[in-house]
């Protein structure tokens, strides 16, 4: 059988324009292209602008993580003129960083994966016929619940930021926000609700603790057949079906993993700095790397991007984002030996390509290295070595599992609350570099800023799905999605759900990338536009 | 059935999760409660590849009735016009749009970047984005001023950054039964009934406006935020306040200034140096002053509201 090439124009679900390119030998994925397709140039707007005109335009890249960018433009401001940050308002951005990522997982699971195990390709699988019943788009019994409440816990993010998406209440120096005792009260009402009405009855079929008890791929096993609430719930239920259609059996990608650490301690980073940054967070940094089982901490200056493949004129050089002079090609024309899509190519110095997103978090909280007090959970790690690496349903399983965590961690931060201590202490505006990071929910996100006569001499963002959709680098070495695309089957070339799921798994985000990149000079884009 | 096609050009997707916030009706009652079809939309829809283009084609050709376009983000002309910088579905995202506005009954623009052009379309505009039918304040668009929808109307605007989701749903639901010509749209073309009272409308800090209380500094619970950090609320049309956001507050309410994010000059002043949470002023007076309100009355306003203020107004007033 002879090589078929496939052009899946858009891949859609994934949000942003995303299109790929897959040559088919024997019912298999052979080789893969992933181009991001639009350009908005954010970088160069905010060039030239107001130091903190970027709590304004940064969370406008993405509307769905946008809180997360307001984090890292907030941090990236601390550093950069060395404020200092009250404990109040260290809590408060990360409840509402958290509750963004609670939102996050069940709209993404229902509203953007799950809806594909309604595929009629699975038609034969035994659970099918129940996976319509629950999770058809708009109709299905879980669909419906867990879109619907999805937008429960960002009720708290309007507590805290007047709405949610697109709110600035985190400044340099702390929060805008004064809460009182009705907002802490109203929100814990908020988890309260989240919880038993869709976290234990529907998702888990069990308590919290119960669920918080599971270490291991055995005890989750032993989990599922102890009750038939567990295997019943929509997380038994997926994991079930998943096994059944093969999830499990593709997808792999790069094999290496990163993530920037997050949500930093209360009483360890009032006065940020970058290179204090590591030794402060709650969720610690790190690098996985499957190949030789080894965990080490991730800094932002082992980052660097690579435009070989990339509609940007800037040679083949590997660079530090603080030196990007980003230069859009006038003329995106798709060419598979050249250029082929608006992401940069992202790596990490000594380790190449990386995966970033809920599996390189979970995999990296599964390691011992960091601060002896900082976040440990190895249980992912455990279930990705039980597998022998990734794949869709690995990945799908560590996105999900966050939620108690993250539902825990909101509690402490209404629980350390003083509510009569200060918010906000009022900063000195200077100039100067600053950085930024956090975790979005769908991976690692960070800001780098320079800061030169009281305005924005450079504005560099590197979003989770740069990392992850990347094109190949200098090298040919291929982005981690075409990497996990090589091995995928497709079982009907006119419809290849099996390419939308393994872009899916990585919960892609295009309209973060493809706007996180700059221009020269704003003059140099004026010419181009009167030419 | 009224089918809904929503597409997004240089979006953010903002709009769509705001949609997805909604809950009298929410998204999923939409479809089961008010006959509404969702033939596609990128974050939600089943097609993928060439079945969605022939979904697309099926729609311009009359195939498939195509009651509202929605679009959200801005049209993208980069570079030079041709629209490659978006490119969707193997075309320029701005060649389906011009097709399917043609086909379409009514045009819908949610958000700043559909409406106005919003935030890509600040100064310098590297994507040279415009909205539907306005760039900024200026009438024309990419679909032109004398577009006008199968139906007869313009494309009705629904700006914000992001569109509060019942100003998307109610007019959603006002097409779908047969009330759209009960909705007057003001002159930019936005429906009055959202835009025409002031953010500062229902703002629980109005009390420290009539006595000129200021906050001076983030993290208070009390004080107005427009003498010092720059809050358009008494300037800019939209309901914030009166259809509180998630159900439950407002930024003004939160204490955070309004950017003004429903008029097309947003973001104000293009974020220039000293412009950001800040007020600009003339000799400690506010250049911009609401709607209506003459400078020398201001002055009187003010000398009679500072002698009136009562000693609460500068206290904490919302105490834990």
């Amino acid at each position: 059988m002879g090589r078929q090439t496939l052009d899946i124009s858009p891949v859609g679900r994934v949000e942003g324009d995303l299109d790929v390119r897959v040559e088919i030998a024997d019912g298999q994925v052979v080789n893969a292209w992933t181009h991001a397709e639009l350009f908005r140039g954010f970088e160069v707007i905010l060039r030239g602008k107001d130091p903190q005109a970027g709590l304004i335009v940064t969370p406008r890249i993405c509307g769905i993580c946008g809180g997360s960018h307001l984090t890292c433009a907030s941090w990236a401001l601390d550093t950069a003129w060395g404020t200092e940050v009250p404990r109040n308002a260290i809590l408060a951005r990360n409840l509402g960083q958290i509750v963004e990522t609670i939102q996050s997982i069940p709209r993404y699971f229902y509203g953007l994966f799950a809806i594909d195990l309604t595929n009629k390709k699975y038609r034969s699988s035994r659970f099918y016929d129940e996976a319509v019943r629950r999770f058809a788009a708009f109709t299905g019994k879980s669909y419906e619940l867990g879109v619907t409440i999805s937008a429960k816990p960002v009720e708290i993010y309007a507590l805290l930021g007047g709405q949610w998406p697109h709110s600035s209440y985190m400044v340099p120096g702390g929060v805008m926000c004064a809460p009182t005792l009705t907002d802490i009260t109203r929100a814990w009402a908020i988890l309260e609700y989240f919880r038993t009405n869709w976290l234990e009855p529907v998702w888990l079929g069990c308590s919290l603790e119960r669920y918080e008890e599971i270490q291991t791929y055995d005890d989750f096993m032993a989990w599922l057949d102890e009750d038939i609430k567990h295997r019943e719930s929509d997380l038994g239920f997926y994991w079930r079906m998943g096994l059944d259609i093969g999830l499990d059996r593709y997808g792999a990608g790069v094999g290496k993993f990163v993530t920037w650490g997050y949500l930093p301690h209360e009483d360890r980073y009032q006065k940020p700095t970058i290179e204090s940054r590591n030794a402060a967070m709650i969720m610690k940094s790190g690098v996985y790397d499957s190949f030789t089982d080894t965990h080490t901490l991730m800094d932002h200056t082992f980052a660097r991007e690579n435009t070989t493949h990339a509609w940007y004129d800037e040679g083949t050089a590997d660079i530090h984002p603080f030196d990007r002079t980003t230069t859009p090609t006038q003329k995106n024309t798709k060419d598979f030996n050249n250029a082929y899509s608006w992401s940069s190519a992202v790596k990490h110095q000594d380790f190449g390509r990386l995966e970033a997103g809920a599996l390189a978090r979970q995999l990296v909280a599964g390691g011992k290295h960091g601060e002896s007090w900082q976040h440990y959970d190895g249980f992912i790690l455990d279930v990705f070595k039980h597998f022998g690496g990734a794949n869709i349903h690995v990945r799908q399983l560590a996105r999900v599992h966050e939620q108690v965590k993250l539902y825990r961690e909101a509690e402490r931060c209404l629980r350390e609350f003083v509510l009569n201590d200060p918010w906000y202490i009022k900063p000195q505006e200077k100039d100067g570099r600053g950085w930024g990071a956090t975790e979005a929910a769908r991976g690692s996100l960070c800001h780098w800023v320079e800061i030169e006569g009281g305005k924005i001499k450079n504005y560099q963002v590197i979003a989770p799905t740069t990392w992850n959709v990347g094109p190949r680098d200098s090298e040919g070495v291929k982005g981690p999605i075409e990497e996990a695309l090589v091995g995928t089957p497709i079982e009907d070339p006119t419809d290849p759900v099996e390419v939308g799921h393994v872009a899916r798994s990585f919960d892609s985000c295009l309209v973060c990338t493809v706007h996180a990149h700059d221009a020269k000079t704003g003059e140099e884009l004026a010419r181009f536009r009167t030419a | 059935m009224t089918n809904v096609l929503w597409l997004q050009g240089g979006a953010c997707s903002g709009n769509t999760m705001s949609f997805l916030n909604a809950e009298e009706p929410t998204v999923c009652d939409l479809i089961a409660d008010f006959g509404i079809n969702v033939l596609w939309h990128p974050s939600l829809g089943l097609e993928l590849g060439d079945r969605l283009q022939t979904l697309l084609w099926d729609c311009i050709l009359g195939k498939i009735p195509l009651d509202i376009l929605v679009f959200e983000g801005s049209v993208v002309n980069a570079p030079n016009g041709t629209g490659e910088w978006n490119r969707f579905a193997d075309r320029p995202m701005k060649a389906w749009l011009d097709d399917l506005a043609k086909a379409a009954n009514f045009v819908v623009a949610v958000g700043d970047c559909a409406t106005w052009g919003g935030i890509p379309a600040m100064e310098p505009n590297p994507s040279e984005s415009e909205g539907l039918q306005f760039l900024k304040r200026k009438e024309g668009g990419f679909l032109g001023k004398d577009y006008r929808s199968k139906a007869g109307l313009p494309v009705i605007n629904i700006p914000g950054c992001p569109a509060h989701p019942d100003w998307i749903t109610q007019i959603l639901v006002a097409i779908a039964t047969g009330r759209i010509a009960d909705i007057a749209l003001d002159d930019l073309n936005r429906p009055q009934t959202f835009f025409n009272t002031f953010t500062q409308t229902g703002c629980t800090r109005n009390v420290h406006f009539a006595y000129k209380a200021s906050t001076a500094e983030f993290g208070q619970r009390k004080g107005c935020l427009f003498y010092d950090l720059g809050c358009r609320g008494p300037m800019t049309h939209s309901s914030c306040n009166r259809i509180l956001w998630n159900r439950v507050s407002s930024k003004t309410r939160a204490g955070m200034p309004c950017l003004g994010c429903t008029e097309p000059e947003f973001p104000f002043f293009d974020l220039k140096p000293g412009t950001v949470f800040k007020t600009q002023t003339v000799m400690g007076v506010p250049k911009e002053l609401p709607p209506g309100v003459k400078k020398k009355d201001y002055a009187l306003l003010t000398m009679v509201a500072k002698d009136a203020a009562p000693d609460w107004a500068e206290e904490d007033f919302f105490t834990v």
